[in-house]
Parts: C-alpha cells; structure tokens; sequence
C-alpha cells in the first residue's frame, strides 16, 4: 500500500517536468575595470622615425643679442612688442605634473617650476607676472600649438630633441631631468631593465614613451593623455610601473607614499622652453632673460620652491 | 465498392433533401445565427479585453519604466555635471553642489531597481541594466577617490575625476539612453496598439448583422410576414452591441492619440533635460580643460542646438507656459555662455569660472537652474496628462466586456426564438 503510494507520488512528480525559466541571466559577472580617456596599449614594437634627423647638439639655442629690453618697452616689430600689444602671454603649460605644472586644487591656480617661469618670462615682457593665458596641452599638443600659433611659448616639461628641432625652436636649457622608473613600493623591479614584458605607462607624444617603446628589454608601453592618467593606472593595478622624467616622477611619489622611484637615469632630457619656428627674436629674448634667471639666483630660488636643494643652473650652450 | 458506394447514398440524400426542405433551411439559419453570434461575441469581448488589459499594463507599468528610465538616464547626467562643477569651483566642493550630486546618486541607484524589475519583459535590455548596475558604484568610488586626493592636494584627484567622467560618458550614459529609448518605444508601441482602429470586431458585428439580415429576408419571402420579433431583437441588440464597442472604440483611440501626443511632449522634454544637463556638463569641463578644451566646446554646442531643436518641437506641439519660459532661460543661458566663452578666450580664467559657477544673475547658473526647474514642471504636466489620458482610456473600455458578452448570448437566444416560432409551424 505505502509502496503503491510513494510509486504514485514519485510518478506524479515525474510528470511534473521541470519547466526552464525564461528569465533572462544575471549579467556584469565580472568586474570591468574603469580606465582613463584616450589609453592605448602599444602593441607593435616602436619602430624610430624613417628619416634621421640631421646630427646636431639640441641644447644649442640661439644667442641673445643684447641686453633684456625693459619691461614693456619691447623693440618695434618684433614678436615680443606683438604679445604686449595683445596685453597678455599665452603660454601652453601642464596641470597635471606635480611640483612642474599642476592645478592647485584649493585654489584652482596653475602652478609649479615651469609655471613660475612663464610668469618670468610675463614679468620680463609685461612687468606684470599675471598677463598670461594658460592653455593646458598634453604631451602630444605641444607641437601642433605652436605650429598653428596657438600658444607664443610652451614650457611644458619639454626635452629638447634634435627631431623636434626641426618644427620648433628651443631655448636654451632651464631644467636637466632624466628618465627614471617608478613603481609600487612593495615591487621587487630595480630598473628599466628588468621591465620586460611588463607593463609600462607614458604619456602620448613624449619623449618618454619612446624611450619605453624603444627600450631593449620590450616593455609593453601603454600611453595615455595626461601624466597623472598614469598615476591612477598605477594605483589601480592596471600597470606596473611609470617611466618618465625624474621630476613627473617626484611630484607622484609625493602624492602616493606607497610608490619609489628606483633605477638610474638611463636617458638625459634637457628642458627647454619651445616657441615656433618664426619667432627667432622671442627665442634670443627668452635666452637673455634665461641668462639673467641663472645669474641673479631667481633659477635657484624656484627650484628651492618646487623641486628642493638646487644643484648648479644647467650652463647655456650657444650656436649663435 | 459499388454496393458500399450505394448503401451510403441514403444518409448523404437524406441530409441533402433536408437542407433543401424549408424547416431544414431555418434549422441550418438558427444554427448559423448563434455559431457567428457567439464567436463575434467571444472574439469581440477577447479582443477588448486585450485592449482593456494593454492599457492597463501601460498605465501600470510600461509608462512608469519608461519614467524609471528617464530618470536614470537625467540622475546620471545630473551626476556627471554636479562633479564637474564640484571640480571647478575649487577648493572643497560646496555643499550645495555635493548635496546635488548625493541626490542624484541616490535618485539614479532607486529608478533603477525600479527599471530593472522590468527586465523579464525587454530581453534586449539584461546588457544595458548589467553596465548601469555594474558601473554606477565604480563611478561613485571613482568621483570619491577623486575628492580624497583634493581633499589632501594632490593633482591626481583630477584624475580620477576624469576617470569617472570617461566611464560615464563612454559606459553609463550610452547604456541609460539605450534604456530611455527601449521603454520610451514601449511606451508609444503600446499607444499605437490601443489606438488603432477595432476592425475586427467590427468586421465580427457586421457578419453578424449581414446573418440575421439574410435570415430575415428568407422569412420574408416564405413565410409573408414582414417582422419576426425574435429577430428584430435579436438585430437590435447586435447593433447596440456594435455601437457601443464603435463608441467606446472610437472613444480609446481619441485618448490614445491625445495620449501619444503627450508621451511625444514628455519625450521631448526629457531628451531636453538631458541635454541642458549634458551642455552644462560640456561647458564645466571645457573651463576644466583649461585652453584646451576645444572637444567640449564642441560638445556643448552640439548639446545646445539639439537643446533648441527639441525646446522649438515642444512649443510647436504643446506651448505650455513652462516650455515658454524654458525657451527664455535657454537663450539667456546661451548669452551668459557666450560672455563665458568671451572671457575665457580672453584670458580672463577667473571671471569666466565665476560667470559659470557664480551665483550671479546673469550669470550661466541662475539661467541653467531656471531652465531645468521649467522643464521639470513641464515634464511633470505632460506626464500628468499622459497617466490622465491612458486613465480616460481605460475608463471609455470599462463595462464594454460584460456588456458585449451579455449582447452576444442574449442576441442568439432572442434569434433562434423567433426563427423557432417559425419552426414550430412545420411540425
């Protein structure tokens, strides 16, 4: 009787077919990762410009001609009486390099090293440090603004290179930086020797992210718009080291205790301050007003502000 | 074969001779008279009751997701910009624009569980509430990392905040406005469902009334007598059936077309909120941009002629008073622009943020706030006359599903009576 009972049951239940839901499944499984604008992963190897720049010594500028023109009484005709007429600089600079460029974020002021020396070169035209126009470009911007006039000078942790001698003209050098790795502080990685195969964060159009890409060890360089993209990239475990100019790397390690900056310099930049290739003129004035930043202590006093305890102003180097 | 061929020549004969006698011909009519009663009667009554119930769910669900998804789509615009501008105003953020920027968290994470429980219902929909589910706390904790780095100095907070922005430009608001648009559709699907023309049933009445028509004519001619009462009946309550199910038909689609007329003003008026948002975003960040910001400027000018395009579409359909005045508040938003875009290029940066972010009267805060308060009132009247609308709708149907079942068992009965007083006689 009982069997006959657990027999029914079992067959009404077998009748009872499960019927499958027709509810859509769960997405968003796993975890996708937020990233920055514009970042790419370079994936083919780093092949250097086809045509190779004629040899040159590109901390070679251009010498001045005299002494500085007073404040606001620049010489009929030339490039620097245009930009006071205009009553203003405009200056391409960076907001997104701690300690060189960067926006203050009480305050939302543009400062650092190379701001404060777009405001010398403002003080020295002008008399005014103040009459400037920011524009902030990214690494790749730089060029192109000053071939299409957009900016009258770009001082932008900017390496002078013989390649980009060629569409710009340089000042002499005002900051000497090199290339350095910075990584977490738990990493065991001493340098950019033993970056192989991993990943390593530059931004678009630097200097920097070819000397990863061309690095001998193959990294895989991984560009992006703005150098504090790669800081966040970094914090968020989507790349493995930065490598850029000691200086980028100093104004990171100062905004993240966890990272150390580790390896020797392995390329030399030298900064200059770019302005277009038309304006000779602002190049030797820039260069004169350079001459008299070194001299007067102004140059020691600003790297005492930003970067710490001055070592002796990069010396000027001429091809008249 | 033969010999089966010939025994079953009887019965079919039988039939054959039946159908042509006269009482054979009226038993066949009254046969015929409550089969295309009763199945006009049932698939009229189906059919409004279908209506009656798409209407329902509209009222009920579909137009509240569709609401649920806008809100979504506006709390997450709203979101993007309040942090912009939490950004550029510098130093810690203001209350108000924090306070702003919680609600509309709050808001986005609420209308979505709300859009999610209609998941079941738009398959093509799991990948979009996926991201907006999935990506919503990624954003949050990005916007908060962002505002500890402020909050200690350190210009990575930018960062993040670009981060967060990047995701909510590329992911969350793509994913919202797949959303908006898939239950907007919806909703004007079902609009257009309950709105069109009851042809069937109709067609179902007028077989009915063509039957009882043919049957009478046939009496008629046979039996010399011009009216059979039972028929009469029968005829009236098919065509008060017909009418009223004309009526009431005629009486939905006039609601559903005033309705769709509203769901377009609502649709109108939504994508114009989220483009106020979206321009107001656009014109934050370029300042952000500081100089280079010539992709948002661009954006915000895209963002500002749609803005315009779907402010002059609202006026030409519905010219309600806050539309008109958040046609006014456009224009003297885009003024103040202007006079922002003029001191920026300029090179005047600090009157250019405080003509965007100052609470000046002129300035592009109080006309963006008053933009976007009108268009909440114009939203908040066209969707009341929307949910009013769908209601009067409902209303016109209700009671016509009983009254059409009653009409098609009643108007059988009264015919197969009359024809039956008719048959009587051949007995």
């Amino acid at each position: 009787m009982k069997a006959g009972v657990v027999a029914l049951l079992a067959a009404v239940l077998a009748a009872c077919a499960p019927v499958p839901s027709a509810a859509p499944p769960i997405g968003g499984g796993s975890a996708v990762l937020p990233r920055p604008a514009d970042v790419v992963e370079l994936t083919t190897p780093f092949s250097p410009p086809a045509v190779a720049p004629a040899s040159c010594d590109p901390r070679a500028s251009l010498r001045p001609t005299g002494p500085l023109p007073a404040p606001g009484m620049m010489p009929a005709g030339s490039t620097m009486a245009r930009i006071q007429q205009r009553g203003r600089l405009i200056a391409g600079v960076d907001q997104n390099s701690f300690q060189m460029g960067f926006r203050n974020p009480f305050s939302g002021e543009l400062e650092g090293f190379d701001v404060d020396m777009v405001r010398e070169v403002a003080r020295a035209v002008f008399g005014d440090p103040n009459a400037i126009q920011y524009k902030v470009l990214t690494s790749e911007q730089r060029i192109p603004a000053l071939e299409d006039r957009e900016v009258d000078i770009v001082v932008r942790t900017m390496t002078v290179t013989c390649e980009r001698w060629q569409r710009v003209n340089f000042s002499t050098i005002y900051y000497q930086a090199g290339q350095r790795v910075l990584v977490r502080s738990n990493s065991d990685v001493t340098g950019i020797e033993s970056l192989g195969g991993k990943r390593v964060c530059a931004t678009k159009g630097s200097s920097s992210l070819a000397n990863v890409a061309a690095a001998p060890v193959r990294p895989v360089a991984v560009s992006v718009s703005h150098w504090t993209d790669c800081l966040v990239l970094l914090q968020q475990g989507q790349v493995d080291a930065i490598s850029t100019d000691d200086t980028i790397l100093a104004g990171f390690a100062a905004q993240d205790p966890y990272t150390k900056i580790v390896g020797p310099k392995f390329t030399d930049e030298p900064y200059g301050m770019a302005i277009p290739k038309a304006d000779e003129d602002f190049v030797r004035f820039v260069n004169a007003l350079l001459e008299r930043l070194r001299a007067d202590g102004t140059w020691t006093r600003l790297h005492q502000r930003w970067l710490g305890p001055p070592p002796v102003p990069p010396v000027a180097v001429y091809r008249d | 074969m033969l010999v089966e061929a010939q025994r079953n020549r009887g019965p079919v004969r039988r039939v054959t001779g039946l159908a042509r006698s006269t009482p054979g011909r009226l038993s066949l009519l009254a046969l015929l008279l409550i089969a295309v009663s009763l199945l006009a009667g049932a698939a009229t009554a189906v059919s409004v009751q279908r209506r009656s119930d798409a209407l329902e769910a509209l009222a009920d669900r579909n137009e509240p997701l569709a609401f649920a998804a806008q809100e979504v789509y506006r709390a997450m615009a709203d979101a993007d910009a309040a942090a912009a501008s939490a950004f550029l105003s510098g130093g810690v953020e203001s209350t108000a624009l924090r306070r702003r920027y919680e609600a509309d968290v709050a808001k986005a994470a609420a209308a979505l569980s709300a859009a999610t429980s209609g998941i079941t219902r738009s398959p093509e929909l799991v990948e979009a509430l996926a991201t907006l589910s999935g990506q919503l706390p990624v954003y949050t904790g990005l916007v908060e990392t962002a505002r500890a780095h402020n909050r200690q100095g350190n210009p990575v907070g930018a960062a993040y905040l670009r981060e967060a922005s990047t995701l909510m430009r590329t992911q969350l608001l793509p994913a919202a406005r797949e959303l908006y648009e898939v239950e907007t559709r919806n909703v004007v699907r079902d609009l257009e469902d309950a709105g069109s023309l009851p042809w069937l049933e109709l067609l179902l009445g007028a077989l009915v009334l063509f039957v009882l028509v043919l049957t009478q004519r046939y009496l008629t001619r046979r039996t010399n007598r011009v009216f059979n009462l039972g028929l009469v009946v029968a005829t009236a309550l098919t065509v008060i059936s017909l009418l009223w199910v004309l009526a009431a038909s005629l009486l939905v689609v006039h609601q559903a077309s005033q309705s769709k007329n509203e769901a377009t003003l609502v649709d109108l008026l939504a994508r114009a909120r989220i483009a106020t948002l979206t321009a107001r975003g656009d014109e934050t960040l370029t300042l952000v941009a500081r100089g280079s910001g010539a992709e948002y400027e661009q954006n915000y000018v895209d963002a500002d002629r749609n803005l315009a395009d779907l402010l002059g579409r609202a006026r030409a359909l519905n010219g309600t008073p806050p539309v008109v005045g958040a046609m006014d508040h456009h224009r003297r938003w885009q003024e103040a622009h202007r006079r922002i875009r003029a001191a920026d290029d300029e090179g005047d940066f600090t009157a250019a943020v405080d003509l965007a972010l100052g609470p000046a009267g002129a300035g592009a805060t109080t006309a963006f706030d008053a933009l976007d308060s009108d268009l909440v009132d114009a939203i908040g009247a066209a969707r009341a006359e929307l949910t009013e609308a769908i209601g009067r709708a409902r209303a016109a149907l209700g009671g016509t599903v009983p009254l059409v079942v009653v009409l098609a068992l009643l108007a059988p009965a009264a015919g197969a009576y009359g024809l039956w007083q008719r048959l009587k006689e051949y007995w």
